[in-house]
């Protein structure tokens, strides 16, 4: 007897008033593939970013923490000492930037999640969120402070707000500084929140 | 390798519709909340710019006149606000574009790339404008620098009023962002 081979169809009913399952199902050969490494490339990419923003914001908060000047001189009736703390909106930096500091540091655990497992969507977007609050918070920072510090070099004829970097040249250097690393970390965040939703894109 | 192509099932008609549904309501929402931040920055914008007091009386030394572009701080928030208004016109029909197609997946890149640098420009402009108003109101006995608003009553409120909408707009944008990166997170 010789056995035929033949190609046998198997007809499955299907009833479709059953919903049936959410998940797709995708062969084992996309995992780890090219997919994978594109976006363990984004994931290594967003990690070195944070740790520059992280510098950068912590490089700004301790700049502006320490921006005290005394001259050396004095009168009966003017101050000559000059801190971040004369300011409201100076303190407001400090603080800002010291929390953007402290979420940075928090996030890098879920950034290296991120890199090890290249396909999970679910730190990306978590990350994504937290990193606009953040972009939002730093932006205003240091927008604040840079309206304070174009004050303080130029001052204000119609007000008649002196400038008071004329005086304390130190202290409006630090405090300069202070403010473009602050807006560093914003250029940062930016790159950041753009790279989360291309990275999310592709999922 | 015959296993290289991947074997991909199918999903029912029903599922793929409702999710399409999902997305066209994310982007209706979008398209709302992008005409509210429209209103909201114009608004600012044109507040912040009629600002115009002249107190009735005056003396040889001392001005007494305020207007918004006394301070550069307050130009830079008009121009920002305006900045931000017409960008939101702009990106109406590309929001239109992403509710008549739920699958678009490329404008809705560039619209969040677009946001994200139109949020920290509006959130820089109000921000700088916040300080600003913040030091008319109470201003700085340490770096001798008055309050103004002590005497230009009507100008104080106009531009603390003024902020409001800039800040609506911020919220507004970070809405969209959220939106739009979820709309494209669904397969």
């Amino acid at each position: 007897m010789s056995t035929k081979e033949a190609a046998t169809t198997i007809d499955v009913p299907e009833s479709s008033s059953v919903p049936r399952g959410k998940a797709s199902i995708i062969a084992a050969a996309k995992h780890g593939g090219k997919a994978g490494g594109y976006h363990r490339g984004v994931a290594i990419f967003d990690f070195l970013l944070r740790l520059a923003a992280l510098i950068s914001a912590l490089a700004a908060a301790a700049t502006m923490g320490t921006s005290d000047e005394t001259l050396p001189f004095f009168t009966q009736f003017f101050q000559f000492q000059a801190s971040y703390d004369d300011l409201p909106t100076f303190q407001f930096f400090v603080i800002a930037m010291g929390i953007v500091g402290g979420y940075l540091v928090l996030s890098l655990p879920f950034s290296i999640v991120c890199i090890v497992r290249p396909q999970a969507a679910a730190p990306r977007f978590l990350l994504l969120v937290l990193d606009i609050v953040a972009l939002t918070l730093n932006t205003a920072a240091s927008a604040a402070a840079a309206a304070i510090v174009y004050l303080a070099h130029n001052g204000n004829n119609n007000t008649n707000w002196l400038a008071i970097c004329q005086q304390f040249g130190d202290f409006c250097q630090k405090v300069s500084g202070a403010v473009v690393a602050g807006f560093v970390a914003v250029l940062m965040f930016v790159v950041l929140v753009i790279l989360s939703a291309v990275a999310l894109r592709r999922h | 390798m015959k296993g290289d192509a991947p074997v991909v099932l199918g999903e029912p008609k029903g599922y793929t519709a409702q999710k399409a549904g999902v997305k066209r309501g994310i982007a209706i929402l979008d398209f709302i909340l992008r005409l509210v931040g429209f209103i909201g920055t114009l608004s600012s914008a044109i507040m912040m710019a009629t600002t115009n007091e002249t107190l009735p009386f005056f003396t040889q030394f001392i001005r007494f006149r305020a207007e918004y572009n006394d301070l550069p701080t307050f130009t830079f928030f008009v121009v920002a606000n305006a900045a931000v208004s017409a960008y939101f016109l702009l990106s109406l029909p590309l929001s239109i574009f992403n509710i008549l197609r739920s699958s678009a997946k490329n404008s809705r890149i560039i619209l969040i790339i677009f946001d994200t640098g139109m949020l920290a420009l509006l959130t820089a402009g109000s921000s700088a404008g916040a300080a600003i108003v913040y030091l008319a109101h109470r201003g700085n006995t340490k770096a001798n620098w008055l309050a103004i608003c002590q005497q230009f009553n009507s100008f104080c409120e106009r531009i603390s009023g003024s902020l409001i909408g800039s800040y609506v707009g911020v919220t507004v944008f970070i809405v969209l962002i959220l939106l739009s990166a979820s709309a494209l997170a669904r397969r």
